[in-house]
């Protein structure tokens, strides 16, 4: 019982950095980012080359665990900067509707699996092991390393991004874009550095994440399709709320850890599915209760 | 003359389908990732139908159309009154259960292996004959009250309310008249290639043909088919590679929303060729 709640967690912490890194732009943007999955299958990929070509044989365990995930952030906010400007900059001095952004991000995730498959091809491939497969023994029960390692990670990452949010200079300006562009234009910020970093938090969330998605299943080009737990995160959490996305995610790993143990994991996602139904009719504001509402 | 046959056929399957995405994206500016989905629901249960209870063709048929809006009335319902964003990620989800659901029942729908054994009930007469059908049903509805209410309530959701139009209802009229004729489209295609399989329904389908809509400028039903006929029927023809296809598909979509966001056809439509003439026409007379 502790195992599975505690697996639950663990899972539900990756799926929180996949939905916080999906509410970050839809905070500053207002619109659904489809191209965060793109970018997780991408820096998956990255963290895995960067292990075969560089990190490999020099350096071991934690260390080559560490190092790998960093990559894949980097990586991950370079693409990340790159499809804001290649996908919404333009767009954005346009004011052009909103139509125009949910076709611009849905179009560079594919853009961006595309690439994948002709350069990777559609084959699987495994991640390396940082982890030995041993069981750590707490309270009675034994626990995995990796599903440890995942949660202290994720929970620093976390931890790092409400940091930058709300203690820094920069995650004042992000707040303040998000609450209003026009407002925060006026008091001298500029718009585009804030919306340029928010994608480079959100990419970098977006790599860690696809990192430890890479360890989980296998690697291969539709790996970011997985995306789709974030957004049942966000939700069930409420959209755009940081707060809500966390408590969703790790709702939801809890409740498809019950579900596997209940109907098998063949199942599970359309019994989550119909969770997220039932959620959306009792209460469509989510968790955290606000909502965000559409600009008239 | 075999292989023209069949990209003839696919391609008409994929511009019913492109019908319905226009319908949702084009009419009410919601964005669906379900569609494909709903083609799944069709084909799975119409062929099921006919492979259990050897029930005629045409009963099948609308059984399919049915199942199919059935399960956009569960997925619309609750989503539909929400802001734009909700039916995007629910209808994603739906297509990832959909898939799953599928993949896990094996005994019934053959699970991953796919459905074989689907009678061949459709061939290309059948397949021309639906598709001027459903573009016919479809621009009428455009140009119906339904039709410009939804164009309406797409271009400014507050004016269309405060004008009295019924915006929710609207939204789901729309999106369940789009789900039917998905259903259909789904049905054609499992009686065309007599199997049926998960992998088919993937989200980038939907995607793709949002991309097709897309092209060919969202205001025009006219762009919508001429860009499916040519982003689907085209590639085939010349033997791309199917990855490079889509490469190219997104570099031309990025294009066009950077430099010419309305789309090739922006709201032009063919039916207004004859329209002038007989306006000019009627001006002499």
């Amino acid at each position: 019982m502790l195992q599975n709640i505690f697996f639950g967690l663990s899972l539900g912490a990756v799926y929180s950095l996949i939905a916080v890194g999906f509410a970050l732009v839809f905070n500053i943007l207002k619109f659904s980012n489809f191209s965060h999955g793109g970018v997780m299958s991408f820096t998956a990929y990255a963290g895995y080359l960067a292990y075969i070509w560089i990190f490999d044989g020099k350096v071991t365990g934690v260390a080559m665990f560490v190092a790998v995930v960093l990559t894949a952030a980097v990586v991950g906010s370079l693409t990340a900067v790159g499809i804001e400007r290649v996908g919404f900059r333009r767009l954005r001095s346009n004011q052009a509707p909103v139509i125009y952004y949910f076709i611009s991000s849905i179009t560079l995730g594919i853009l961006l699996e595309n690439i994948i498959t002709i350069f990777a091809s559609s084959n699987f491939y495994s991640y390396p092991v940082f982890f030995s497969s041993k069981n750590v023994d707490l309270l009675g029960t034994s626990f995995s390393v990796a599903d440890f390692v995942t949660l202290l990670f994720s929970t620093a990452a976390l931890g790092a991004l409400l940091f930058v949010l709300y203690r820094t200079k920069l995650g004042l300006a992000v707040r303040t874009v998000s609450f209003d562009v026009n407002t925060a234009t006026l008091m001298g910020i500029d718009p585009n550095r804030v919306v340029m970093a928010t994608f480079a938090l959100s990419g970098a969330l977006g790599g860690i994440s696809g990192v430890f998605l890479g360890m989980n299943y296998s690697l291969y080009p539709q790996l970011g399709q997985l995306v789709v737990k974030g957004f049942i995160a966000s939700v069930i959490g409420g959209l755009g709320s940081i707060t809500g996305a966390v408590i969703g995610a790790l709702l939801l790993g809890i409740i498809e850890v019950g579900l596997i143990g209940l109907v098998g994991s063949g199942w599970m996602p359309a019994c989550v599915f119909v969770i997220m139904l039932v959620f959306l009719l009792v209460r469509p504001r989510g968790i955290a209760g606000v909502i965000v509402q559409e600009k008239a | 003359m075999d292989y023209i046959y069949s990209i003839l056929t696919l391609t008409g399957i994929t511009m019913i389908g492109v019908m319905g995405t226009y319908m949702v994206t084009g009419l009410t500016g919601q964005f669906s990732f379900g569609q494909a989905a709903f083609m799944a629901v069709g084909g799975y249960v119409s062929a099921m139908l006919t492979l259990r209870f050897n029930l005629p063709f045409p009963v099948v048929v609308l059984a399919g159309s049915v199942a199919a809006t059935l399960t956009g009335l569960l997925v619309g319902m609750p989503t539909i009154r929400l802001r734009r964003d909700y039916i995007s990620l629910v209808t994603f989800g739906f297509g990832e259960a959909i898939i799953s659901v599928l993949n896990n029942s094996a005994q019934l729908t053959g699970g991953a292996e796919g459905l074989v054994g689907i009678p061949k009930r459709v061939d290309l007469p059948l397949v021309a004959v639906s598709v001027v059908c459903c573009l016919f049903l479809v621009a009428c509805y455009k140009n119906s009250k339904f039709g410009r209410q939804s164009l309406a309530l797409r271009t400014d959701e507050l004016a269309a309310r405060s004008m009295g139009i019924d915006v929710n209802r609207m939204k789901l009229v729309t999106f369940l008249f789009a789900s039917a004729i998905t259903g259909y489209a789904g049905v054609l295609y499992a009686f065309y290639s007599q199997y049926l399989e998960p992998g088919y329904y993937n989200w980038t389908v939907s995607a793709e043909w949002l991309i097709i809509v897309f092209v060919g400028g969202i205001n025009s039903l006219t762009g919508a088919m001429v860009s499916a006929v040519i982003l689907t029927g085209l590639p085939e023809l010349l033997r791309f590679a199917s990855a490079w296809r889509i490469l190219i598909y997104c570099i031309i979509v990025l294009l066009i929303i950077n430099y010419r966001p309305n789309g090739i056809f922006g709201d032009w439509e063919i039916s207004r060729l004859w329209k002038r003439r007989k306006a000019v026409q009627g001006g002499r007379a």
